[in-house]
């Protein structure tokens, strides 16, 4: 990044993540303008000198302005001299940023060196016109049955990924990493936001290894990954997103090529927000959250979009604190996304994983005229056994299940199996659950389904339907089992 | 929020679950004392009835020839009565009876199969399976009036060659705690029935006269044990279900319970976040605006 365009101004006032800086009056710097300082720190007698870059967020009037810095306000004085860049952040971009991590303001983390690129473009920018935007609808197949069959993605659309801690959405998202950037012909890019460091160290090991289809190269090699995790202070972790997401603009709209940009978790996101917030001085809104949350995360959530020119299929996990899909960080994402996939900590609990909960989850395409007669009617009917069961569950709880009508037995029976049905045994899982993982085409999850809906597989014995792909490896794994008794 | 309401809403329908699975658990406690004195009360009379055929097929001399006791084996059908119970909440009484008599007609396809009981008559309906009769006028203790005329009908039959055999597939009631679902033979009569297999025995030491001759008694005396035999399947079916349904109501009021511990619960904490979120937002906004 640039330097300096000479406009230099004094640190009056520190504030945790935030400071207050004052310039002169009439060179006051421009809202979204990155600001660098140099902090000197000094541990165990060693000196170190680092750059701090901040981001203007607010005037105060009388020349004096109010930054969020991106980094660590550590050993940052009252009095140092703070410079304005002229210009907002800015990021690397183009095909030279492929195959390395980087941190929130485009500096390189992977310890290969520098990168030798001149072109950068900044993170803060309007999101595409009206009449740049597509409107094509396509499935994106991911091999997953329950997504593939009541949760489809939207090629060039954006999907969600929403549960509470530990029910599986980090897992989910390397799950399709693994599958849709293997077999993909365009450019991956990673967004981790504020999530735990080891995942994503996890996730770069993991994407040298993986190699694309059989062209020998690896993943890696077609990915650009931008980290804020969660030892970064709230002003890395509110930009991380936009910087990843400026480097997947670059490739929509310079080569073209299909791009898929992951961000684990949009949380995050929102939550740095409202850890600034209130540092900035605003008021808080409901639950405490910042009250321009829903701003934010439109500014964020629009960008991310396909235009005439390249699409972009996003992928994101959104973290529901305390399974509670009322709060509004969780809620206002939700009307930005084509499909939404909903993990429940119950279905986890029963040990069925992905645990997607196949009623709460949805996609734009379920709809006869994109995804085919067929395929919507067996979607449907899923449900609906899957309703009448949930129904059903005190009655069977307080009375027990003799006393359901016949046709109600045969329904709990088949819904039972559904559910477990809707598991599937995971790629990026294999080491923990000893399963090999299955790609199951869509054609085959909708035939298995209908099937099992028409009473076929009856007389199956329920565990035969846990972590299997299509119908026949069922009826194979029954037999297995009834040998082994 | 709205999670709060939703869930007073379901614990006070499970609170009516529960007033009407414990009122329903009563009721069936006074019915099966009803029931199961009916049955003691039976017991000995059986019991004297089948020592007393044993004692004279001991005393006839050589075969005993009775169209009662021949088997026919010419004969291509047979006939099953299965007894089942009128109404529901029972736990697996229906469930077992039927699950048997399903395994007995899987044997011997040729059955006419005579159901009692209206939740037996819709299973079967769901099955799509003929039944020769549908017998749900019964009422919950059966009478020996009821019964006698099936009995009547079954020795008919039998006589004339119809079936091969009768069966009945019922509840049968060795203690409180344990009841056996089972298909008992009711034609060709056996020595004595299955019931009292170790009180088979003849007892040799008394002798007795009879007049007129054992085998005229015997004539006399084979109906009235195929139809006490019978009978006593109506009761034990009567106390099993009493039973059957006093343990799954038990079961059904413990469940009910737990649950609206569960839900109580869970409201609690439902409602506690949402006083604390109100007070959050209330204290927060007046600080900002302080």
């Amino acid at each position: 990044m640039s330097g300096s365009n000479g406009n230099i101004g004094k640190v009056t006032q520190v504030i945790g993540s935030t400071l207050d800086a004052q310039f002169a009056e009439d060179k006051m710097p421009k809202i979204y303008n990155a600001l660098n300082l140099q902090v000197q720190r000094t541990v165990l007698g060693e000196i170190t000198k680092e750059t701090l870059w901040c981001e203007v967020a607010q005037h105060l009037g009388g020349g004096s302005i109010r930054a969020i810095a991106l980094g660590s306000t550590d050993g940052v004085q009252r009095g140092v001299d703070i410079q304005d860049t002229g210009q907002p952040v800015t990021v690397p971009v183009g095909e030279k940023t492929l195959g390395r991590v980087f941190n929130m303001v485009g500096e390189v983390i992977d310890g290969r060196g520098a990168v030798d690129i001149k072109e950068r473009k900044p993170i803060h920018h309007d999101p595409p016109e009206m009449q740049d935007l597509t409107s094509k609808t396509e499935l994106f197949e991911t091999g997953i049955k329950v997504i593939d069959l009541l949760c489809p993605l939207v090629r060039g659309g954006k999907a969600g990924l929403f549960g509470g801690a530990g029910v599986g959405k980090t897992v989910i998202i390397q799950e399709l990493i693994a599958r849709l950037a293997r077999f993909h012909s365009g450019f991956s890019c990673f967004a981790g936001v504020g999530e735990r460091t080891r995942e994503g160290n996890d996730l770069w090991l993991e994407m040298q290894e993986a190699k694309i289809g059989d062209t020998g190269k690896s993943v890696i090699d077609q990915t650009v990954m931008v980290f804020g995790q969660m030892n970064e202070p709230p002003g890395a972790r509110l930009r991380v997103a936009l910087s990843a997401l400026t480097m997947a603009e670059f490739f929509r709209d310079q080569t073209g090529a299909d791009t898929l940009l992951f961000i684990d978790n949009i949380f995050r996101f929102s939550q740095a927000g409202s850890e600034v917030s209130a540092l900035l001085g605003r008021m808080p809104s409901a639950v405490g959250y910042q009250p321009t949350l829903a701003t934010e995360m439109g500014q964020l959530q629009e960008r991310i979009t396909s235009t005439t020119r390249g699409a972009v299929t996003s992928i994101q996990a959104i973290y529901v604190p305390a399974d509670d899909y009322t709060d509004p960080a969780p809620a206002t994402a939700f009307t930005h996304l084509d499909s939404t996939v909903n993990l429940e900590r119950g279905i986890a609990e029963k040990g069925i994983y992905p645990a997607v909960d196949p009623l709460a989850s949805s996609s734009r395409l379920i709809s006869p005229e994109y995804v085919g007669e067929r395929h919507y009617k067996v979607a449907r009917r899923v449900q609906q056994v899957l309703q009448r069961y949930k129904d059903l569950q005190d009655i069977i709880a307080i009375l027990g299940v003799d006393e359901l009508s016949e046709d109600d037995k045969v329904i709990v029976a088949r819904a039972r199996k559904i559910e477990r049905f809707l598991s599937q045994p995971f790629y990026v899982a294999e080491q923990f659950t000893g399963f090999k993982g299955v790609y199951t085409k869509r054609e085959e999850s909708i035939r298995s389904f209908e099937e099992l809906c028409d009473g076929k597989w009856d007389h199956l014995p329920e565990q035969a339907f846990l972590y299997v792909g299509a119908i026949e490896e069922a009826a194979t794994k029954a037999e297995v089992l009834a040998k082994g008794q | 929020m709205a999670n709060a309401r939703v869930i007073i809403k379901r614990r006070k329908s499970v609170r009516n679950i529960r007033k009407i699975t414990r009122t329903m658990q009563l009721i069936a406690t006074a019915r099966f004392q009803a029931a199961f004195s009916r049955a003691v009360a039976a017991r000995p009379y059986v019991e004297r009835m089948t020592e007393l055929v044993a004692d004279i097929s001991n005393a006839v001399e050589g075969e005993i020839s009775h169209p009662l006791i021949k088997p026919r084996e010419n004969a291509k059908h047979s006939a099953l009565l299965v007894i089942t119970s009128n109404r529901g909440l029972c736990g697996g009484f229906n469930a077992n009876v039927l699950r048997k008599a399903t395994a007995h007609l899987a044997e011997s396809p040729d059955t006419d199969v005579f159901m009692v009981g209206k939740k037996g008559v819709n299973y079967f309906r769901f099955l799509k399976r003929d039944m020769a009769e549908r017998i749900t006028d019964l009422g919950d203790l059966p009478r020996f009036d009821q019964v006698e005329p099936y009995a009547n009908r079954f020795m008919e039959g039998f006589a004339k060659g119809q079936w091969a055999s009768v069966h009945v597939c019922y509840m049968r009631f060795h203690s409180v705690t344990r009841q056996t679902p089972e298909a008992l033979r009711l034609l060709p009569l056996s020595a004595a029935p299955a019931t009292d297999a170790k009180k088979l025995v003849p007892r040799k030491d008394v002798q007795y006269e009879y007049s007129p001759a054992p085998a005229e008694l015997l004539a006399e005396l084979l109906p009235a044990t195929a139809r006490i035999r019978l009978f006593q399947c109506f009761i034990d079916a009567a106390v099993g279900e009493q039973v059957a349904r006093m343990v799954a109501m038990k079961a059904a009021t413990d469940a009910a319970s737990d649950m609206i511990t569960s839900l109580t619960r869970r409201y609690n904490r439902a409602r506690q976040t949402q006083i604390t979120m109100e007070l959050l937002d209330i204290v927060s906004g007046a600080n900002a605006l302080a």
